[in-house]
């Protein structure tokens, strides 16, 4: 600074080149989103989703793969965890994009059990199966959305069995 | 009422899910993005920021106007390249707007990601309409960039707020001494 005195802080105030980039002629006025791009770009969303029970069918069968060497081989169990952690994880910021709310859940749910400090008993292995199982239900049946009657039964028995195998 | 062009716009898109990358980049080209660059992880993203930096003209870019990242990616995630685009001096635009993907919306991680300079927070599971409303919020609400001894980023106060007794919570005013303003 002129006077010699130390800056706290410095504030940056930069002019909005990004609203001159894309506003073109008109840089103060009112600009929205073009309504034709958004519906083009929803269109293209749900083409998308056509193919995702497919895609997420591929790490549904990861985990699977996992929780069978939770399995086979107990010992291997955290590595295994961290896996289906991580894959949950990924399935619950997808699902609800393309429409299967359901996927979100159940994933949600997973990754919460996944979360364990110490030694991981058979009956997590179990849960982690009922979560699998669930999935696989929900991929099957295409059941987007809530998925009505399908999709409360299915909620359903994922809840009896966390029920059981938590206790 | 105008539309934006985003013709002349470049977007740099991280994450390692081809499903995601491919429907991010996907709406943001339907939306009018002129260049989208898609890598897979952080360490892409520097390597490509770096490029830009360094080889313009061979990389076709000459500048990233926002980053779009994931936050849960592997070997190098997303808050590990937010720093890096915010504290590096390797950094080719350390102002850049960022915007996190992440499906942690727990508060103390929402506020990680704003300690380390985040410009916009987009939630998983994410609709093609708050994609466009988090551009739309770039554009028509950028904030002035604030450097302490503890922060580099985005002013983290959005609004002006004042105590319900009409005292305003801000210290330091533009006038206060030991504060400079950088115009440009």
């Amino acid at each position: 600074m002129a006077n010699g005195k130390p800056v706290i802080v410095r504030f940056y105030r930069f002019k909005n080149r990004l609203k001159e980039k894309t506003a073109g002629l008109n840089p103060s006025g009112k600009v929205s989103l073009s309504a034709e791009a958004m519906e083009e770009a929803e269109k293209a969303l749900s083409k998308m989703s056509e193919d995702y029970p497919d895609w997420v069918s591929g790490l549904v069968g990861k985990m699977q793969e996992q929780h069978g060497r939770c399995v086979d081989t107990p010992e291997s169990r955290k590595e295994c965890f961290e896996e289906i952690a991580r894959i949950a994880h990924d399935m619950k910021g997808q699902g609800g994009t393309f429409g299967y709310p359901l996927i979100t859940a159940f994933s949600d749910s997973l990754y919460g059990f996944t979360q364990i400090k110490g030694d991981i008993e058979d009956a997590v292995v179990e849960l982690v199966k009922a979560h699998i199982d669930a999935m696989r239900a929900v991929i099957r049946g295409r059941v987007a959305g809530s998925g009505g009657d399908i999709g409360k039964s299915l909620t359903e028995g994922l809840n009896e069995a966390i029920a059981k195998y938590s206790t | 009422m105008s539309n934006y062009d985003f013709d002349r716009v470049s977007v740099l898109l991280v994450d390692d899910s081809p499903f995601i990358r491919s429907l991010i980049a996907n709406s943001l080209k339907v939306l009018g993005v002129g260049n989208v660059y898609a890598v897979e992880h952080g360490g892409d993203a520097i390597t490509f920021l770096q490029r830009v930096k360094n080889e313009p003209m061979k990389v076709g870019c000459q500048q990233i106007d926002i980053i779009v990242s994931n936050w849960d990616m592997h070997p190098i995630d997303g808050m590990m390249f937010l720093r890096w685009v915010r504290r590096h001096k390797d950094s080719p635009d350390r102002f850049v707007p960022f915007v996190m993907i992440t499906s942690y919306t727990e508060p103390d991680r929402v506020m990680q990601a704003r300690e380390m300079g985040v410009t916009e927070m987009l939630a998983k599971p994410f609709t093609v309409k708050s994609v466009g409303e988090k551009l739309v919020s770039i554009i028509e609400r950028p904030r002035q960039f604030v450097h302490t001894k503890d922060y580099f980023g985005p002013d983290r106060r959005r609004q002006a707020i004042q105590m319900p007794d009409g005292r305003d919570r801000r210290v330091l005013t533009d006038k206060s001494e030991g504060v400079e303003i950088i115009r440009g």
